[in-house]
Order: structure tokens, then C-alpha cells, then sequence
């Protein structure tokens, strides 16, 4: 399997394919309206020297965009999740359990926890995606 | 106790406890010891009514420069709004909050807005806050919330007829007085709904999936306080000994589930409060052994636990068989300290429980429940089961 270089548009590209091709997605996330950002917290020892904004839009099903953004559009997202780059990588990796490390301050939520609550699947099937993609991370590279 | 090998939590917990009978009365130096020394009161029109404000007042002298009495049992954004504007037109430094769970909640809302400025609809989230939020004192005239030491805040935005949810470390209570004077004149019915609120905060925390062991530590003394007093004050408001023992309880399951989080109970109960308008800690209570049945097979552990601190855990029992002790250790707890034990017998009706089933699936509260619910069906069911 291909590795990607991650927080890079071909990461992205490669996530964005694997949603777009998963009946299971499709079906699971018939309901789901509306976008969603993340912004990973710079950290330039872990080779993250300027923040990073990524874009993400999905409508019943389907997945519009993701990608790479500035600062201004993913903070107009519907839901905004911002943290430091280490956690983030701990939810790729699926070290840590996204809904947790919202409760527990690890990553912050901007919007309504109630729908992510109802969507819970949706949320984590986009995230057991991305978690099946081979990555190289900045500061392991 | 089997925890996970590669357990890893965060406990948070800063606030600062001051117990005892007339501690109230130290408001003022808890207050300077904050280095506060302009207070805004906030308070409900039932706990003025009861008296219980004055003390408080008298104490405060004019280091309090506002009173704030229009919070409704269900606060809201807009009551927020308008408090934190009065605030700051008093020029106040912190807030004072002597009242139940909708008291407290909006006391947090003040305390953001004082800091931080705009109206409250913008902070709905999760851990948002960057720095320390204005000082707040806890007054509590019900042993039940545990509000008083928790970060999260639910409050109604009226505009979008729904409860929003703030999570903040920063805007958790500073000090939490607990003075069991407070809460001698509660009446019966209340002393056990919101007793029982506490008891489900702790049992839930102990069945939830991010149970840990300093929250399960917290939460069975509370499950041994609740257990040996909450009967005792039903029977005899006055006893302060008592009184203050499930005060303390409910300060602990607060902490409990503060960080373990709550589950299917309170996903339950939160959506009868919305549709059929049953009160939080009967809602709680009446569903709680049917919650525990329903998850059985999943917290068998947590549940031999709460047996163990009921102290029907008996010998040579194994885990599953302390569980369904514990069970109808509940049951017979709630009749003993005179409970409803149906919904019916608080007006709930099918038409409610097929609306409540449906709101619970969106319930925050429901992801941390051992056993997954992702159908309506499931939920109806146990609703029917407490009707
Ligand atoms: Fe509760």
C-alpha cells in the first residue's frame, strides 16, 4: 500500500477517495449535512511550524471536499476541532478515542455537540478511514 | 479491579471544599482569599423565599454590589445575557451562586461573559477557553447536582429551542461551601429526587466506559454516604449530621462523573425533562435499576462495585451475582426512601416515551454508556420497562 506524506493535499486526496468509494460511508452518513475543520496547533520541534487548517465537506453521503485551507475558512466550518499536532496524530492513529479527548481537553469542539453525538457513526467511520491510510508523519520522517 | 493495562485518563478537580453548619457565613473571606471584592449574588426567587439568601448577604456586607433572583428552574442564554450585563454595569469581580444545578449553570454563564465578553450562544463547545475565567463561589441548596465542581454548563438557547452543552476547565467553580444548613428545609420528596440524581451520577460514572479509579474511589464513598443518610434526612430534615454526609456525597459523585462521565440514565432522564417536564433526579431515579438491568451484561464489574458499596456484596458471590444484587438493592432503596418508582405515576405518557426515545440517541451523555445504543427500539423498550 502507498504511504502518503500526512497534512499533506495528497493525505488528504487519499482519505477523500477512500470515503468516496465506502458503501458502508455512504450509507452510514445518508444523514450527515455539513462541514467540519481541523486545525492542528504549530509545533516546529515536531515539524509543524505554522498552523495547519484543513477543510472538510460532506452531504448525505457524499464527500465534497477536503483539503487544505486558510485560516478564515475553516473557522467558518459548521463544526470547528482545533489541537495540538500530537494529538491529532494520536487520533489518526487511533491511540486515543476522539469523543474522549473532547471531553477530557485534549482537542477543542466549536459547534453542536449533540449532532456529533447523534452522528457518532458518521464520525467514526470517517475516522477508521483514515486510520486505514499508511502515513509519514512530519516528525518521524 | 481489572482497569485497562494501558489505561490513561485525565482527573480535573481544583476546586476547593469548605464544609461544615454556618459556613456560609465565611463567603467573605473565602471571597478576599479569591483577592475578589465585588460579588455578584445570583440566586432563584424559591431559595430568597426560604431565606436562605440573607445569611449570605449579611455576611458579604458591601462587598456584594448586586442581586441577581431571576433565574426560572430551566436557565437560559438570554437570563445569562441579561445577568452578565447587570454584572458589569456593578462593576462585579466574581459571582456568588447560592442555588440548584440551574442556579449554578447560570452562575458559570456569567462568569464567561464577565471575562470574556459577547453573548453566551457564541461559547457553546468544548474546551474553548484559553485562560482562567472570573472567580466563582458555590453556595449549593441541594445535595444532587455536584454542579459545584464540574466544568460543563447546560443552558437553553431559547431562540433555538435546545440546550447547549459548555465543557470548560477554566470556568470550573473555584469554591464550593458546602454548609448543611443550606439544604435542612428541602422537603421530603425533593431531599430524595435529588439525593437520587447524586446516586445515579455515581453509578453511572462507574459503568461508564471512562470509569478510572480515582473517579470509581470517589464514587462508591458517595454510594456509602447516599446509601446510609439520604434515608435519614428523608425521615428527619433537620438532621445536619446526615444532611451534610449526602451533601458530600453529592459533591464526590460530582466529581465522579465530572471526569467518568454519566450514561444511558442521563440521556434518558434529560429527554423526559425536555418532552414530559419530569424533574432530573426523579427521571434519574426511576429509571436507574432498569438502566442497570439493560446494561448488565457490560458493567457487571461496576455494578459488583456498587453492590460492594451497599453493602449487599456477599461472600462467594461472583461478579454477575453481586451485579444483580446491586440491582435490587436500588429497588428497594428507592421504596425505602419513599420514591416513585413508575413513570406513569409522574404523568409520563406513550406518546412521551416514543419522543423521549428519540432525543436520547442524541443525548451527549450516551456515548459513554458500557453497552452501545444505537436504536430507538432499545431505549423505548426500557422506558416501557419503568412505565
Ligand atoms: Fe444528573
Amino acid at each position: 500500500m502507498a504511504k502518503y506524506n500526512a497534512m499533506t493535499q495528497e493525505w488528504l486526496d487519499a482519505w477523500k477517495e477512500k470515503i468516496a468509494t465506502s458503501k458502508e460511508y455512504r450509507e452510514i452518513a445518508k444523514n450527515w449535512e455539513g462541514s467540519v475543520s481541523m486545525i492542528v496547533n504549530p509545533d516546529p520541534e515536531k515539524g509543524i511550524p505554522e498552523p495547519i487548517y484543513l477543510f472538510m465537506d460532506f452531504w448525505h453521503g457524499d464527500v465534497l471536499e477536503i483539503a487544505l485551507c486558510d485560516k478564515a475558512k475553516a473557522e467558518s466550518a459548521k463544526f470547528v476541532m482545533s489541537g495540538d499536532y500530537a494529538r491529532w496524530k494520536q487520533v489518526a492513529k487511533k491511540e486515543v478515542d476522539s469523543t474522549k479527548a473532547l471531553m477530557q481537553g485534549k482537542l477543542k469542539l466549536k459547534g453542536d455537540l449533540t449532532y456529533i453525538v447523534r452522528n457518532i457513526k458518521t464520525v467514526n467511520k470517517v475516522i477508521d478511514l483514515l486510520c486505514e491510510i499508511e502515513a509519514i508523519w512530519p516528525d518521524e520522517a | 479491579m481489572a482497569y485497562d493495562r494501558d489505561l490513561s485518563f485525565v482527573y480535573f478537580g481544583p476546586t476547593k471544599i469548605v464544609f461544615g453548619a454556618g459556613t456560609a457565613r465565611d463567603v467573605d473571606m473565602e471571597m478576599a482569599g479569591l483577592g475578589c471584592r465585588r460579588a455578584l449574588v445570583v440566586t432563584d426567587p424559591g431559595v430568597m423565599k426560604a431565606g436562605l439568601v440573607e445569611g449570605v448577604l449579611k455576611a458579604l456586607g458591601d462587598r456584594c454590589v448586586g442581586v441577581w433572583s431571576d433565574v426560572p428552574q430551566d436557565t437560559g442564554v438570554g437570563i445569562v445575557n441579561r445577568a452578565a450585563a447587570f454584572a458589569r454595569e456593578k462593576g462585579a469581580d466574581c459571582v456568588v451562586s447560592v442555588g440548584g444545578g440551574s442556579v449554578i449553570d447560570t452562575g458559570k454563564g456569567i462568569c464567561i461573559l464577565l471575562t470574556e465578553g459577547g453573548g453566551l450562544e457564541n461559547f457553546e463547545g468544548i474546551q474553548l477557553l484559553t485562560r482562567p475565567q472570573t472567580p466563582h463561589i458555590v453556595i449549593p441548596t441541594t445535595a444532587g447536582t455536584g454542579s459545584e465542581v464540574t466544568c460543563m454548563a447546560v443552558i437553553l438557547d431559547e431562540r433555538k429551542g435546545q440546550k447547549i452543552l459548555i465543557v470548560e476547565y477554566f470556568n470550573t467553580p473555584r469554591i464550593a461551601i458546602l454548609d448543611p444548613k443550606m439544604t435542612e428545609k428541602l422537603p421530603p420528596l425533593l431531599t430524595v429526587s435529588t439525593g437520587m440524581d447524586a446516586m445515579t451520577h455515581a453509578v453511572e460514572a462507574l459503568q461508564s466506559v471512562q470509569r478510572e479509579p480515582i473517579a470509581d474511589g470517589l464514587a462508591m464513598q458517595a454510594i456509602r454516604l447516599l446509601h446510609r443518610d439520604l434515608p435519614v434526612c428523608a425521615e428527619n430534615g433537620a438532621d445536619l449530621a446526615a444532611r451534610g454526609q449526602t451533601q458530600l456525597a453529592a459533591t464526590m459523585a460530582g466529581w465522579a462523573f465530572g471526569n467518568a462521565m454519566v450514561g444511558l440514565v442521563h440521556a434518558m432522564a434529560h429527554s423526559l425533562g425536555a418532552i414530559a417536564r419530569v424533574p432530573h433526579g426523579i427521571a434519574n431515579g426511576i429509571l436507574l435499576p432498569h438502566v442497570m438491568a439493560f446494561n448488565l451484561d457490560d458493567a457487571a464489574e461496576g455494578y459488583a462495585m456498587v453492590a460492594e458499596a451497599l453493602g449487599v456484596r456477599e461472600r462467594g458471590m461472583d461478579e454477575r451475582e453481586a451485579a444483580e444484587a446491586a440491582i435490587t438493592a436500588i429497588r428497594s432503596f428507592l421504596e425505602r426512601i419513599g420514591h416513585p418508582l413508575r413513570l406513569s405515576e409522574v404523568g409520563v405518557t406513550d406518546e412521551d416515551i416514543a419522543k423521549s426515545a428519540a432525543l436520547s440517541l442524541s443525548d451527549g451523555a450516551i456515548v459513554n454508556n458500557p453497552r452501545p445504543v444505537l436504536d430507538e427500539e432499545e431505549v423505548i423498550a426500557v422506558y416501557r420497562a419503568a412505565f
